[in-house]
């Protein structure tokens, strides 16, 4: 129950700020609950407690709170990252009247998140996935005077309530096969139940549910569209928050994921998703969407470590990603503000500020996996860990295409231009409220790479974890490491001297053609594009186009057109009619039912 | 025990002579007693029959106090927003009795002139309200339709038992015909599809606080007596509750289909309240005494939230702003007003921590447990679909808008929606209490 003390701040600070009246007060307020909270973190002891909220008859409906090593690892990286990112809104939010609503719905989904972390039950885990939902819903919408910005937090609505819904419906299965929600006992039912059909289908429910929040194939299009959110927002969601629960809740129920054909659905989804999102990341323009693609690959990687078994270097890649992917989407930020421009061939002279230029590249290297960043660590034991060479193959393949398409994005934000001398100004001058943060998680994803070492002693306290069967420590090899990084630094070096230098062309023609214009190669991504894109769009606009729809559906089902719509219209012979050919039915049911 | 019915013909007699605002007086107070002496009821836990026709134990008594707390809400409103108060506060009065008849019957008897008291008074203060003389009269005519299959199955039933009392009948076809025919009757009574196409002109042709009233307690009172029958006459027919079930599916799903193109707030409701019950009929199909829990704690919920939802469109209208495209920044013009219709409808789609969640988690609990997982997946795609035409409402209030002039309440408005909104949040976080009424009231019909 220690866990909620972390909660306590952050609901008190959305009470104060939705009370307080100075506008200027408000982001101190909620960057006092995020420090508050971080404070309170060593409070946090091990352990699962379980409250009775409500009972029928002899059934009790628990409140769970349990903190394994697992647990208390995603609460700290909520708080921690919800803290920085708050830091950064108070420089990057300017707005006066926008303040109170931001920083509301940010503490709220921070709040949600950390319930999340400390789930022990379903119930728990429904409740704070249902707000999760909803609070991502208004952030992605936050900006709702533009069109683009509803329309995409319309689309994440859609794909993540029909996760929801999903979700819903595997925890009635889960219920009806277990008799119980908790989530230990679930665990140790399932190493030892036969599979029954409930069980069975409530398990490919809650990976549906799982890949829409985590943004894997065929739901992987809302992510892209939710860069239209704030940064800050972007950077928290993609970081620490909503996309990671989906991951996290296959770690946290893994036997269910290893039931009959669930794992290899999860395999095919995350390789799809990683083909797709690696080449789409090589190709894109918009400086946010270059990260968020990266963002859907590397959920991908961690879904294919787990689905075939790799569970402890998944985590530890769960882990460090957090720090560098918050760090690239603030540099994006700072960038974006300074030049007025989301298009990365406008965008440049990131190194005028040295500060933000250092720390951006530790993101950049750590994300490309160089030595001795976190990244490497987390990557090299994920490709260690896999035994299946065809999967090693594509793996150094999409390492090679992400620290290609990683330096070229640094290339272009780090060239000069005509407006180098204006945009040096507004780099130096950037406030200082979003260049600490940076540097702050510059640090860390240095730091992140010591756990490398410990994170199995971590883990393995307690106990709690052992159905995990996580293993003794990360694989590592010295070989396997120098043919890794021998990889990288050719895809670093490709994106360096193509997009910095313009040195090398012809070769870099000849794998951009492929990469761009190839006939194979693009046909697949086209028809991926257009059915992906054709599903969400097409079941996002669902509400829009309702009426017509109604009507078509109607007339082809029901043969009625838009009666069912005007069945109210005023003609009181009408009802009258229709009563009696209800009481009609009715009498027909009774004669099949009782008679026959 | 008889205490609440003198003190209901008393305050009518008593309110025969008086003006507008000393009915509000009474029409304030005695719900208030009411409920104190219902309260007594409660914890003494009292448990009798009067005359053969009527009992008072857990479950009638329950019943009692919710009638009583939403008559009191409704009244604030009608004070408030009524042209002709004084008309409404009498033929209001009747109407509650008819529900307290329903909620304690003992016999089909009783049930029959308990729905005739609950649903005639609506008729005649539709009329009184001087707007809606169409909306009076097809819920009259309805009305009748619906009485006269009524008795007809009350008759049939007797013909099969001998007797009005509500027991188990003897298994005859005959009986099972009335079955159907009580289902065809009740359906207009608690709008079940599809029975109820009706029922959103006749709510969204009456004042709001009216509809508040048939739409939060009357049609309630269908639903109870629907349960009674149901439970304590054909619990041992289960094609009757397979039938029930088919219904509720049809219902909530042409609740929520219809209410997604409604371009009218009141309208849109009107549908969204017929969808919820549909959602109330998965507890009586579930047949099992946890599904009349879950279905008598959903009735609860809904009652208050509906009658909430009203108040605001009573306001609404008002203002002459019923047109979905009119919600946009009302947040802007009422602070308070959008934040409860907000909350009234997130409670609608089911969010945690609000009655309406705990309402739905009991419902699809017992229809699990009551091995129709089918119907609570069906129940849980349409609370799903629900959330889009509840969605678009609140983003609409929550935009904002240049140039809307501020809207004002009226302090007895506002006091009303404040205890809705309370009851929403109260016992959404902590439910126990109505739970467990639930469950005691739901034991007198599964003994």
């Amino acid at each position: 129950m220690l866990a909620l003390i972390v909660i306590l701040p952050l609901l008190l600070g959305i009470v104060a700020i939705s009370f307080i009246r100075d506008i200027a007060k408000m982001k101190y307020v909620a960057i006092a609950a995020g420090a508050v909270a971080l404070m309170l973190m060593p409070l946090v002891s091990y352990g699962t407690t379980s409250v009775n909220w409500f009972s029928i008859g002899s059934f009790g409906i628990d409140l769970t709170i349990a903190v394994t090593p697992l647990n208390f690892l995603l609460l700290s990286l909520v708080i921690l990252i919800g803290l920085l990112v708050l830091v950064y809104s108070s420089g990057y939010i300017r707005s006066v009247f926008e303040q109170r609503r931001f920083y509301v719905e940010m503490l709220a989904f921070e709040t949600a998140m950390a319930t999340f972390a400390v789930s022990g039950n379903f119930v728990v885990l429904f409740i704070a996935w249902e707000f999760l939902s909803l609070t991502s819903y208004l952030l992605i919408g936050f900006l709702y005077h533009k069109n683009s910005a509803n329309r995409a937090a319309r689309k994440a609505l859609t794909i993540i309530f029909m996760g929801d819904l999903a979700l819903i419906a595997s925890i009635a299965l889960f219920w009806n096969a277990f008799g119980t929600l908790e989530f230990a006992q679930i665990i140790a039912a399932t190493q030892i139940a036969h599979v029954s059909v409930a069980l069975y289908s409530g398990s490919l429910l809650l990976l549906f549910a799982v890949l829409t929040k985590s943004a894997q194939f065929p739901f992987h299009e809302w992510l892209i569209d939710a860069m239209e959110g704030p940064t800050p927002v972007s950077a928290y969601l993609h970081s620490s928050t909503m996309v990671k629960a989906g991951v996290f809740t296959v770690i946290l129920l893994y036997p269910l994921f290893r039931i009959g054909a669930v794992g290899d659905l999860l395999f095919a989804s995350s390789a799809i998703t990683l083909v797709l999102a690696t080449l789409a990341a090589s190709r894109e323009m918009h400086i946010k969407k270059v990260i968020a693609y990266s963002t859907i690959q590397e959920l991908s990687i961690m879904m294919l470590a787990l689905s075939v078994g790799a569970v402890l270097p998944a985590i530890f890649f769960f882990f460090v990603q957090s720090f560098y992917k918050a760090l690239l989407f603030f540099s994006s930020g700072v960038a974006m503000e300074a030049s007025g421009k989301e298009d990365i061939n406008e965008i440049y002279g990131l190194n005028a500020n040295r500060m933000l230029y250092i720390s951006t590249l530790f993101g950049v290297l750590s994300l490309a996996g160089f030595i001795p960043f976190s990244g490497f660590f987390a990557n090299e034991g994920i490709s260690l860990a896999i035994g299946n060479e065809y999967v090693r193959l594509l793996l150094a393949g999409i390492s090679l295409l992400t620290s290609f398409y990683i330096v070229r994005w640094f290339s272009y934000l780090s060239r000069s231009g005509k407006r180098s001398q204006v945009l040096a100004g507004n780099y130096v001058s950037a406030s200082k409220n979003m260049i600490y943060p940076i540097a702050a998680l510059a640090v860390l994803t240095l730091a992140a790479s010591g756990l490398f070492f410990s994170i199995t002693g971590f883990l393995g306290y307690g106990g709690a974890l052992s159905y995990l069967s996580l293993g003794n420590s990360m694989p590592f090899s010295a070989t396997d490491s120098v043919m890794y990084l021998v990889i990288i630094a050719f895809g670093a070096a490709l994106g360096y001297f193509t997009y910095y230098k313009n040195s090398i062309k012809i070769g870099i023609g000849y794998l951009g053609r492929i990469i761009y214009t190839g006939p194979i190669v693009n046909l697949f991504y086209d028809l991926i594009a257009v059915i992906t894109s054709g599903f969400s769009s097409g079941v996002s606009e669902f509400d829009q186009r309702l009426s017509s729809f109604y009507d078509r559906i109607g007339s082809l089902v029901l043969g009625t057109g838009g009666e069912l719509r005007k069945a109210s219209v005023g003609n009181i012979n009408y009802y009258a009619i229709i009563f009696i050919i209800g009481l009609l039915i009715m009498l027909a049911s009774f004669y099949y039912l009782v008679i026959v | 025990m008889a205490l609440a019915v003198i003190m209901t013909l008393f305050n009518l007699v008593f309110r025969l002579f008086d003006d507008k605002s000393s009915q509000f007086t009474i029409n304030m107070v005695f719900p208030i007693m009411l409920l104190i002496s219902i309260g007594l009821l409660l914890t003494s836990g009292y448990s009798g029959v009067v005359a053969n026709v009527f009992s008072i134990n857990a479950f009638s008594t329950f019943l009692f106090a919710i009638f009583t707390a939403g008559f009191f809400i409704v009244n604030l409103i009608a004070f408030s927003y009524s042209d002709n108060y004084s008309d409404f506060a009498i033929v209001a009065n009747f109407a509650l009795l008819g529900m307290y008849l329903v909620s304690a019957a003992t016999s089909t008897i009783t049930i029959f002139i308990g729905l005739e008291l609950s649903t005639i008074p609506m008729v005649f203060s539709i009329l009184l309200s001087r707007r809606s003389i169409e909306a009076a009269a097809k819920l009259f005519i309805m009305a009748a339709i619906a009485i006269s299959v009524l008795s007809f199955a009350i008759v049939l039933l007797y013909g099969d038992s001998g007797s009005f009392a509500l027991s188990s009948y003897s298994g005859a076809a005959v009986a099972a015909f009335a079955g159907i025919l009580f289902i065809s009757a009740l359906g207009f009574e608690a709008s079940i599809f599809p029975f109820n196409v009706l029922i959103p002109d006749i709510y969204s042709g009456s004042p709001a606080y009216i509809t508040g009233m048939l739409g939060g307690m009357n049609k309630k009172v269908g639903l109870i007596a629907l349960m009674q029958i149901f439970i304590l006459v054909f619990i041992s027919d289960k094609q009757l509750f397979m039938l029930i079930a088919i219904l509720s599916v049809l219902t909530m799903t042409y609740g929520n289909i219809v209410a997604l193109v409604q371009k009218n707030t009141k309208r849109m409701l009107a549908y969204s309240s017929i969808s919820q019950a549909g959602y109330i009929l998965i507890g009586i199909a579930a047949s099992t005494q946890q599904g009349v829990e879950a279905s008598l704690y959903q009735i609860f919920a809904h009652m208050f939230i509906f009658i909430g939802l009203m108040g605001i469109v009573a306001m609404l209208e008002k203002n002459n702003k019923l047109h979905i495209d009119e919600m946009i920044g009302l947040n802007g013009e009422n602070r308070y007003a959008a934040f409860a219709m907000a909350l009234f409808m997130l409670s609608l789609i089911g969010l945690p921590f609000t009655t309406g969640f705990i309402g739905k988690f009991l419902l699809f609990f017992s229809a699990i447990n009551a091995n129709l997982l089918w119907l609570a997946i069906i129940g849980i795609i349409n609370s799903i679909i629900s959330i889009f035409y509840y969605i678009r409402a609140i983003m609409a209030m929550y935009t904002e808008k240049s140039g809307g002039r501020p809207m004002y309440m009226s302090k007895p408005l506002a006091l009303a929606i404040f205890l809705c909104v309370a009851i929403t949040l109260v016992f959404g976080i902590y439910p126990q209490p109505i739970i467990s009424l639930a469950g005691n009231a739901a034991s007198f019909l599964h003994p």
